[in-house]
């Protein structure tokens, strides 16, 4: 039980890392979560049974890790549109084009 | 007495069902959306949504420029990039379309569509142009001329057409259908007046109708409820919040801003 706890806490703790690096940052917090609760359970059976836990620590650390950055982004990050310079020449054509084929039209409602 | 009350019922279905002339926006309006899509759960914002109104003049007539564009966030550009423009010119008193542009550009997929519309004879010149590695052009293209019923409108006209009915004067319950032409295909959507409810908005806390948009013929839209669309409950009937469920997952399209209103 211990052993499964540890494994799964270093998995998840990596994994919410990785993630609160991407911009799918808000996903972070579920397996970073999931990590502090399986760290918290191996601790536990760690102390119980006085075995080292230096390895529970390591988990600690990368899901305090991902939390800290998660929760910094959700905070600080200010969502802005990227480069839209092709879509504006695109409008700006579209729009030409459409003057030309509605010259011919008479609105009659 | 109950022939009375079937009467004003009908009267008030009907009132919804035909809306008057525009009185909801005017060209220079300008509505900007935040897209959030659902991963797992979490509400992650993905992509904006602007929706402009622009008055176009030719030598013989005035129309009405309606454009929607979509575009991810920078943070998502080198993920999935999308850079999305669906535009119709429209009548500006009846918002009956003459031309419909919609051309996406989504993760490297590319599509165009045309439509001229023209109504004494009810049909519509399509143009489908897509990116293929198997012509010398990079180009398949598909002329049609498609027949339609009338009153059929593009996707971009009837979000737009929504806000010019009578919604006001129409009972809970009260439903409306439209004929959208989506990829040469006629589908039905059905918008269902649910409530009047007040929510809180970046516009403020704002009194509107619930709305649930369903089809029928197609899985576009997935769920009986769960499409919704709230539209102020004023004059401007401004598009403030949606809920969506599509077969690629589910999200919520929430206003940011609204300037150049009409009332």
């Amino acid at each position: 039980m211990r052993k499964l706890s540890i494994i799964l806490g270093l998995i998840f703790a990596v994994l919410a890392v990785i993630l609160s690096v991407l911009p799918l940052y808000k996903l972070a917090f579920i397996p970073a979560i999931l990590a502090a609760i399986f760290g918290i359970v191996a601790f536990l059976k760690a102390r119980n049974q006085d075995l080292p836990t230096h390895v529970i620590q390591v988990v600690f650390l990368l899901t305090i890790i991902s939390l800290s950055l998660a929760t910094y982004k959700t905070i600080f990050t200010v969502a802005e549109v990227g480069d839209t310079k092709e879509l504006k020449q695109t409008e700006d054509k579209r729009k030409e084009e459409a003057k030309e084929e509605l010259e011919d039209i008479i609105i009659t409602d | 007495m109950k022939f009375k009350l079937t009467l004003l019922l009908l009267l008030a279905a009907l009132t919804f069902s035909y809306g008057q002339d525009n009185r909801a926006f005017k060209a220079g309006e300008k509505l900007i959306f935040s897209a959030a899509y659902n991963m797992s759960g979490i509400l992650t914002d993905v992509a904006e949504v602007r929706m402009e109104t622009s008055e176009m003049n030719t030598s013989s007539s005035k129309l009405l420029h309606l454009k929607c564009t979509a575009t991810t966030y920078s943070s998502f550009d080198s993920y999935f990039k999308i850079r999305d423009l669906y535009e119709s010119y429209v009548n500006p008193r009846t918002i009956t379309p003459y031309l419909y542009n919609r051309e996406i550009n989504e993760g490297g997929y590319y599509k165009f569509v045309k439509y001229k519309y023209n109504h004494k004879t009810n049909r519509v010149n399509s143009v489908i142009k897509k990116k293929t590695k198997n012509t010398a052009s990079g180009f398949w293209d598909k002329k049609e001329n498609v027949k339609i019923n009338g009153g059929t409108k593009d996707i971009v006209a009837t979000i737009y057409k929504i806000r010019t009915l009578d919604i006001k004067k129409a009972p809970i319950g009260a439903s409306d259908s439209f004929t959208v032409l989506f990829d040469n295909k006629q589908t039905k959507f059905r918008f269902k007046l649910l409530a009047k409810e007040t929510i809180n908005t970046a516009l403020g806390k704002k009194e509107c109708y619930k709305l649930a948009i369903s089809t029928s013929g197609t899985d576009v839209l997935k769920g009986s409820n769960s499409n919704l669309l709230w539209l102020t409950a004023d004059e401007n009937k401004i598009p403030v919040f949606a809920k969506f469920k599509i077969a690629v997952g589910s999200g919520e399209l929430k206003i940011k801003s609204a300037t150049g209103l009409k009332n």
